[in-house]
């Protein structure tokens, strides 16, 4: 017999029931997009992880008023980044988003010439830069749509804004991207 | 998907994001053994107080190593409904000016139907310049600020002559809390029966801490002279540039607005 994984539908319903287990496995499919989510909201590890683990907790106690058939994971980035806002500090701590960019290279890619990667990165230092420059919200709404690949709905679920706002900052936030970009190529 | 869309989708798969810590045993045990109702989780805000510290400390050009531990440092410690203030051996530099975050602008006669309670106004500096309301504590938060005046010069952190804030502290026991350095005057105080402390002398952290959620550093600010008065159910909060003798007068003016 074949023994594939559970679908979302069936280990939200035994979890509701009551079983732990079932809401383990949950934990541990989403706890990655959880803590990045609310790392992009309070740019500190330690919060998040508290955000995650809080956001996790307090779901399992909302299971029973989640509406059987919607997608979990943009109710639980809701739940989770409502966490990490709570945590937010003000003005007096900034992280970048990231500090370095990964260096190992996917098998399939090509072995870039010397001169390449240097451009690559220069490119990639200068994306990251404007994405800093950006006002609060068009960041978040860039971060978590692109960088994180998070869909619109679950980008809206995570900052707490209609999918309307969410393609509104997006458009600015490209539009002054686009913009600094090409007035630091020029 | 634009070019531009998609050069951001392979940055974010190429950065280095922080790695993702294992939830699943923490968020079992937690499910497994959960705390009662109510019960505030004290590390959390050790934890959070230290960050928020250690934030400080790197604005002022200072080093985290520096930062104090927040359990064993408090030297002094005073306790009035609704809020807590820590004597320390010292505390970190912090911008002098913090944009207040007071709520939303209303009037005194909206203010009571926003508001769990009655809003008191110290007729000794007669009418406020502005009100405004926060949903920030339970059962509302009010602000009364007053233009710089005779008596009330100007504060350098706010810029105001007199701000006063009052909300429910039985409904919120921790909910302004306040750390002081050795150098700061902390002086307890009775007034017509009513528990009160004053602080003088030199600038201290001030910061807020909302029932469930552990730490509001976006409150964070140096605040200076300050009353701060136990009067019913309320904690009224009285900041300024002014004497202590002012500040009672001030204090004992307070009554709602007929």
């Amino acid at each position: 017999m074949e023994d594939r994984p559970p679908q979302e539908a069936e280990l939200i319903a035994r979890a509701k029931s009551g079983e732990l287990d079932a809401y383990e496995e949950i934990v541990r499919r989403h706890q990655g997009i959880a803590f990045r989510t609310a790392w992009v909201i309070t740019r500190s590890a330690a919060d998040a992880e508290e955000a995650a683990q809080d956001g996790f907790v307090k779901a399992h106690a909302a299971l029973p008023r989640f509406r059987e058939g919607s997608p979990l994971r943009p109710w639980l980035l809701a739940i989770v980044a409502n966490e990490a806002r709570n945590r937010v500090r003000g003005a007096g701590r900034h992280v970048r988003i990231a500090q370095r960019v990964v260096e190992e290279r996917r098998p399939d890619d090509a072995v870039p010439s010397p001169e390449a990667a240097l451009l690559d990165s220069e490119q990639r230092d200068l994306l990251l830069a404007a994405i800093e420059r950006l006002p609060r919200p068009a960041r978040e709404a860039i971060t978590c749509r692109y960088l994180l690949e998070l869909s619109e709905e679950e980008t809206a679920a995570a900052l707490n804004c209609a999918r309307g706002t969410v393609k509104s900052r997006l458009s600015r936030a490209l539009d002054r991207l686009r913009l600094e970009l090409r007035e630091v190529e020029a | 998907m634009s070019e531009l869309e998609r050069r951001l989708t392979q940055l974010g798969r190429e950065l280095d994001w922080p790695e993702t810590p294992d939830l699943v045993s923490d968020v079992r045990q937690r499910l497994a053994s959960p705390a009662p109702a109510g019960h505030r989780r004290p590390i959390v805000f050790r934890r959070s107080l230290a960050i928020a510290l250690a934030s400080l400390l790197l604005l002022a050009g200072g080093v985290v190593a520096a930062v104090p531990d927040a359990r064993d440092a408090v030297l002094e410690f005073f306790g009035l409904q609704g809020a807590t203030v820590e004597r320390r051996p010292s505390i970190p530099s912090a911008p002098e000016l913090r944009v207040l975050q007071l709520g939303q602008r209303t009037t005194l006669d909206r203010a009571g139907g926003e508001l769990g309670f009655t809003p008191l106004v110290p007729s000794a500096a007669g009418r406020p310049d502005d009100i405004f309301v926060s949903t920030r504590a339970p059962g509302g938060e009010v602000s009364l600020t007053y233009a710089p005046a005779p008596g009330m010069p100007a504060t350098g952190g706010t810029g105001l002559g007199l701000l006063v804030s009052e909300f429910r502290g039985d409904l919120a026991p921790e909910y302004v809390g306040k750390i002081a350095a050795q150098t700061t005057r902390i002086e307890r105080l009775r007034m017509d029966g009513d528990r009160a402390v004053w602080i003088e002398g030199a600038p201290h952290l001030f910061f807020y801490r909302p029932p469930d959620s552990d730490f509001a550093e976006s409150e964070l600010r140096l605040a200076h002279s300050v009353l701060l008065l136990e009067r019913g159910k309320l904690l009224v909060r009285l900041e300024g540039a002014f004497s202590r003798e002012r500040a009672l007068e001030l204090a004992r003016s307070l009554a709602p607005e007929t």
